[in-house]
């Protein structure tokens, strides 16, 4: 008994330095630029050694709500501009540090035999999907682009609403739905057998922004402020372009 | 209180739908998966034990993806079985009642064979001698005797079936007004930047429902301890 509280003791004091290192910084990452944001954290990390990362990745509402009820974040970065307003409104984000990161495209994605060249195209399909539009930034913005494009009302009964992209992309992938309305990198990364089949035109769409911002106490360490400058400089903007984003 | 739309109206009145239909669809089978285990020797009979326990310790999650894997247009039984029958399930309420019945079956099969395990056995054995043929005696002796089990574990498997979330939007997706059931709507409301007041009143009506669902539950159950 004494042997297995001394090494519980022993395994706990392991723990603790790690909790308590000066050099990490917490990442809380909307989840579509997961594969991205490992690659620039790994990055940052070769170069100033002490450092390290732990992120946490999510819908940007779960984000947003996990940091407003005290999860230690040192920058957030949302998929849309609402929930960074959100953490400004709640006095959560460091004002003076909300920028952009990066710009998204949607595309619309499914297997290689689907007939479908535009907008229109999609029309004549049977089923397609998007994420639910009050949950998921891209399903908001194909909603809108089906509003601009005047073909809501045909598509009404067509739509599947799935939880997130990443699972729009499984029903394309295997064939459930005809294709699926989604961003572009996570269709150049997830996708298997779904392809781009067309990019939906910027005019029926706002732009897809990722705000990113310091929060109040990420603003305070040093480390944090050094990656979040690392963010936005053009070594990081070729990174993102890599993966598909766009920086201007 | 905020006062609904149909939407929210519309997931309420399906959720009780879709667990009444899993309820009643399952009982049949649930009932006979507890009768087979508690009753009858056979070979292969931990492995159906294992099979009926299986969807309460996997992560629903898993189950709804299987279940894509199975029932989908590329699946075995929706290529081979659903397609030449004209039958779509996929992100249809259908789909829906076929998780929750999945992930509630070994609640109910539990409840029965607890019922049926207190049956004594001399009385099964006196009716067989008295010349009653086994499916006599599973009407006359078996299925009275245990239907308190019976009732509690449809009880249960309705409960369960009104919180089914993980299961449900995978292979149903969340589609208002046709497959998006409470939990899915409160999920999409907590997921929504003004979407606060909404998912809270949802989980009060979501409370209240289990609340008298086990309410009923308790009160079913001391009737029949009463009659007993």
């Amino acid at each position: 008994m004494n042997r297995i509280v001394s090494t519980l003791v022993v395994a706990l004091a392991c723990l603790l330095p790690v909790t308590a290192l000066a050099g990490e910084i917490n990442l809380f990452v909307a989840a579509s630029m997961r594969e991205v944001v490992n690659e620039l954290s790994a990055d940052f990390a070769v170069k100033n050694s002490g450092v390290t990362f732990k992120k946490n990745y999510g819908a940007s509402g779960a984000l947003a709500k996990q940091i407003e009820n005290g999860a230690p974040a040192d920058i957030f970065i949302s998929a849309n501009v609402e929930w960074m307003d959100y953490m400004k409104k709640k006095k959560l984000a460091d004002d003076r540090s909300v920028a952009t990161f990066a710009y998204n495209s949607l595309v619309f994605a499914g297997r290689p035999g689907v007939k479908a060249a535009s907008l229109h195209d999609v029309t004549k399909l049977e089923k397609i999907a998007i994420g639910s539009p009050k949950s998921v930034p891209a399903g908001e913005y194909a909603t809108e682009a089906f509003r601009k494009a005047g073909i809501d009302k045909q598509l009404e009964k067509k739509l599947v609403m799935a939880k997130d992209v990443r699972e729009c992309l499984l029903y394309a992938d295997r064939g459930e739905v005809d294709g699926a309305f989604v961003y572009k990198t996570d269709a150049l990364q997830v996708a298997k057998s779904a392809k781009i089949l067309f990019t939906v035109p910027q005019q029926y769409y706002p732009r897809v922004t990722y705000p990113m911002a310091l929060t109040v106490t990420g603003g305070k360490k040093a480390e944090a402020a050094g990656f979040y400058r690392f963010l936005q400089s053009a070594e990081a903007k070729a990174v993102l372009a890599k993966h598909g984003f766009l920086v201007k | 209180m905020p006062i609904f739309t149909s939407a929210e109206y519309m997931a309420i009145l399906l959720s009780l739908k879709v667990s009444v239909v899993a309820t009643l669809v399952s009982l049949p089978f649930g009932f006979a998966a507890a009768y087979l285990m508690t009753f009858r020797q056979f070979r292969g009979k931990v492995a159906l034990d294992v099979a009926v326990n299986l969807p309460l310790t996997l992560p629903p999650v898993v189950i709804g993806y299987i279940l894509l894997l199975l029932l989908g247009q590329k699946g075995f039984i929706g290529q081979h079985l659903l397609q030449p029958l004209g039958i779509t399930l996929i992100f249809t309420w259908k789909a829906a009642v076929i998780a929750t019945a999945v992930v509630g079956f070994p609640l109910m099969v539990r409840s029965i064979r607890l019922g049926m395990e207190s049956v004594d056995e001399r009385l099964i054995q006196a009716a067989r001698t008295l010349g009653a043929g086994w499916l006599d005696t599973i009407v006359t002796v078996i299925i009275p005797l245990s239907f308190r089990g019976i009732v509690a574990g449809a009880a249960l498997m309705f409960a369960r079936g009104l919180g089914e979330f993980g299961a449900t939007i995978v292979v149903a997706g969340n589609i208002p007004g046709v497959t998006q059931t409470i939990p899915l709507a409160i999920y999409e409301y907590t997921s929504s930047p003004d979407g606060d007041r909404m998912a809270l009143a949802l989980c009060l009506v979501s409370v209240l429902l289990s609340v008298v669902v086990l309410l009923l539950h308790e009160y079913l159950n001391r009737r029949i301890a009463k009659a007993d």
